[in-house]
């Protein structure tokens, strides 16, 4: 097995302890050695158990786990969004983790049972939840925690609550599921190299948050967008639809041969796919900006706003309101 | 001195915390008596003795029965016309939030309190209390029930380097005026996080502090139309509706509007008011 593998400090660490105080130091050695081992054995007791989350390979080498149309609940376990992971020659890329601890093992499950390579990096698309919050289940793999530069803000924010919520939403089942803070950040691009297979990271401006990554998969030129793309399911407006629009305008001309969304099919076509959004956060701007000109109050809007989209989506009433509760906070400052 | 003061800090907002965690379990489930009795409690914490008057139709409180989103709940309180030449400062109370007096105006003789409309957070399904006080010192208040929850620690700032590079701002604008008789209607926007302090840094485990809006003023060419003592339960990026009656004039005035933040901060913006169009 790899370096990677087990809950061992790293050697140099403990050497340097070593020539300030030795006793001391193999004390903690051995307590930690002891720690090491019942973490690998828990480990593999629980992987042992754990079931591989179901994923299909859109393209050679990417795997997507495809999310319900669902809130979290303890019966879904959180798994609503579309996860997965990337294998290259050398190593391994997930691309969220997923909603909590449990699905996050399971979908670790889902990689050792293809590839023996080191999982190196866990990007972790953008804040929310269902997406990120399984981060923990890949500790012990050690990889890079990737994420936006302005992710780690976002969760000094949100992060507390969220857990909160998930807990009140999941229940026991959300047990072990942490705020896993990136240890790389993205500004703007950053290259990852899986071996022959290069990953190209994007950081974007304020669309669905204000921390969405985006993944460019160069050697299947997959596309795959997390939450900047809704298919089927109401996007979701957190960022800026001012900004999501304009990002729109600039992911769809880079050309690709597939896309992964977020939340809907494991794969749509490209650009094709991004239509129905992109016509809902213009309809939402539209309607909302007039609601606003016209004097009708915030509570309000939402029944005046984007009313022939209804239907088009799955978990409408349960998002609409809240988008145009957000685009006419943004919108009024116009 | 600056280690003690932070850590005092921090013992606050930590009890501040379990203090709000605390009532959230008690209220849960509050029967109607329990509701009663807290606002027993509440009234005699803001005005002591004094009886508050069932204020009939001549107080309402206009705000959506159940708030689609609680950090961001609208609510208009509306004073009847025959009451209205009479009232000097109106009280919002929201019971169940962990600060229940969420605004205290204090109007002056400019003032048109027939309507005035801000945004709140809310963060249990709550009684709302809003009273009216008249130059008589005489009370009257009424009560509107509304479910919505998690207002007070709901994440805000969906774009915090915009929220950042904002902060402080305001826009104020006016609904058309026929003559007058008829009373200016302004709109006032701040931008401002209103920060509850309720969040914590998962990294350093501190508590982010509470930063916002303390006091708000509002004068009308030097003339008080309106003061706010408020805190928290003002949500981000604080709005106002607002009426006010200058003094007839041809020549046009000037609003000017004042805001102290709990950093000591202070945020003046002024705009010229267009005389009224004549008859």
């Amino acid at each position: 097995m790899s370096r990677h593998c087990g809950g061992a400090p790293a050697p140099s660490r403990e050497s340097r302890a070593l020539r300030t105080d030795t006793r001391v130091s193999i004390r903690r050695v051995i307590g930690l050695a002891v720690v090491a081992v019942a973490f690998v054995l828990a480990a593999v007791a629980s992987h042992a158990e754990t079931a591989p989350l179901p994923v299909t390979e859109i393209a050679p080498g990417i795997f997507v786990h495809n999310g319900l149309h669902e809130e979290a609940s303890a019966a879904n376990e959180d798994a609503i969004a579309n996860i997965g992971f990337i294998i290259g020659d050398d190593n391994v890329a997930v691309i969220d983790p997923g909603g909590i601890f449990a699905e996050g093992s399971r979908l670790r499950a889902a990689i050792r049972s293809r590839t023996d390579r080191p999982i190196r990096y866990v990007i972790l698309t953008h804040v929310h939840p269902d997406h990120i919050f399984g981060a923990a289940a890949f500790r012990d793999d050690h990889p890079d925690f990737v994420g936006h530069a302005k992710l780690p803000g976002a969760l000094t924010q949100r992060g507390k609550y969220y857990l909160r919520r998930l807990r009140g939403a999941v229940g026991d089942e959300a047990a072990g599921s942490e705020i896993v803070p990136p240890t790389v950040l993205v500004s703007d691009r950053l290259d990852l190299d899986l071996g022959k297979r290069r990953l190209v990271l994007r950081a974007h401006g304020a669309a669905h948050t204000d921390n969405d990554l985006s993944v460019f998969d160069e050697n299947t030129q997959t596309f795959w967008l997390a939450d900047l793309l809704f298919v089927d399911r109401i996007p979701v407006i957190d960022g800026s639809i001012v900004g999501w629009l304009k990002e729109l305008k600039t992911l769809t001309a880079i050309p690709a041969d597939r896309a992964v969304p977020g939340h809907g099919p494991p794969s749509v076509p490209w650009p094709a796919a991004t239509e129905p959004e992109q016509r809902y956060l213009e309809t939402v701007a539209q309607d909302t900006r007039a609601a606003i000109k016209a004097g009708i109050g915030i509570a309000e809007a939402h029944r005046h706003v984007a009313n022939s989209e209804r239907g088009q989506w799955l978990l409408f009433d349960d998002y609409h309101p809240r988008n145009v509760t957000a685009s006419y906070k943004e919108l009024e400052w116009e | 001195m600056g280690v003690t003061r932070s850590m005092l800090r921090r013992a606050g907002f930590s009890l501040l915390l379990l203090l709000l965690a605390l009532g959230g379990t008690a209220h849960a489930e509050r029967s109607e008596t329990e509701r009663a009795a807290r606002w027993t409690e509440l009234q005699h914490a803001i005005f002591g003795d004094r009886v508050v008057e069932d204020a009939g139709d001549r107080v309402a409180i206009d705000a959506p029965a159940r708030a689609e989103d609680a950090a961001i709940v609208p609510v208009a309180i509306q004073v009847a016309d025959a009451l209205a030449p009479q009232v000097r400062e109106l009280y919002l109370v929201i019971d169940d939030n962990p600060s229940p007096l969420a605004a205290h105006f204090v109007l002056g003789p400019l003032a048109d309190p027939r309507e005035i409309a801000t945004r709140v957070r809310i963060d249990d399904y709550t009684y709302l209390h809003a009273i009216a006080e008249a130059a008589d010192g005489r009370l009257y208040g009424t009560a509107r029930f509304i479910k919505a929850s998690g207002g007070c620690s709901a994440p805000a700032a969906k774009d915090q380097a915009l929220a950042r590079e904002r902060l402080g701002k305001m826009k104020l604008t006016f609904g058309e005026r026929t003559n007058h008789d008829s009373p200016v209607i302004a709109k006032l926007l701040i931008s401002h996080p209103n920060n509850s302090g309720l969040q914590k840094d998962q990294v350093t485990q501190y508590f982010i502090p509470a930063d916002f809006m303390q006091t708000l003023k509002v004068t009308y060419n030097g003339q008080p139309v309106f003061q706010l003592d408020s805190d928290i339960a003002i949500s981000e990026d604080p709005s106002f509706d607002f009426r006010f009656h200058p003094p007839p004039s041809a020549n046009p005035g000037e609003i000017k509007v004042e805001v102290l933040d709990s950093s000591q901060r202070q945020f003046i913006g002024t705009w010229p008011v267009a005389p009224a169009p004549q008859m």
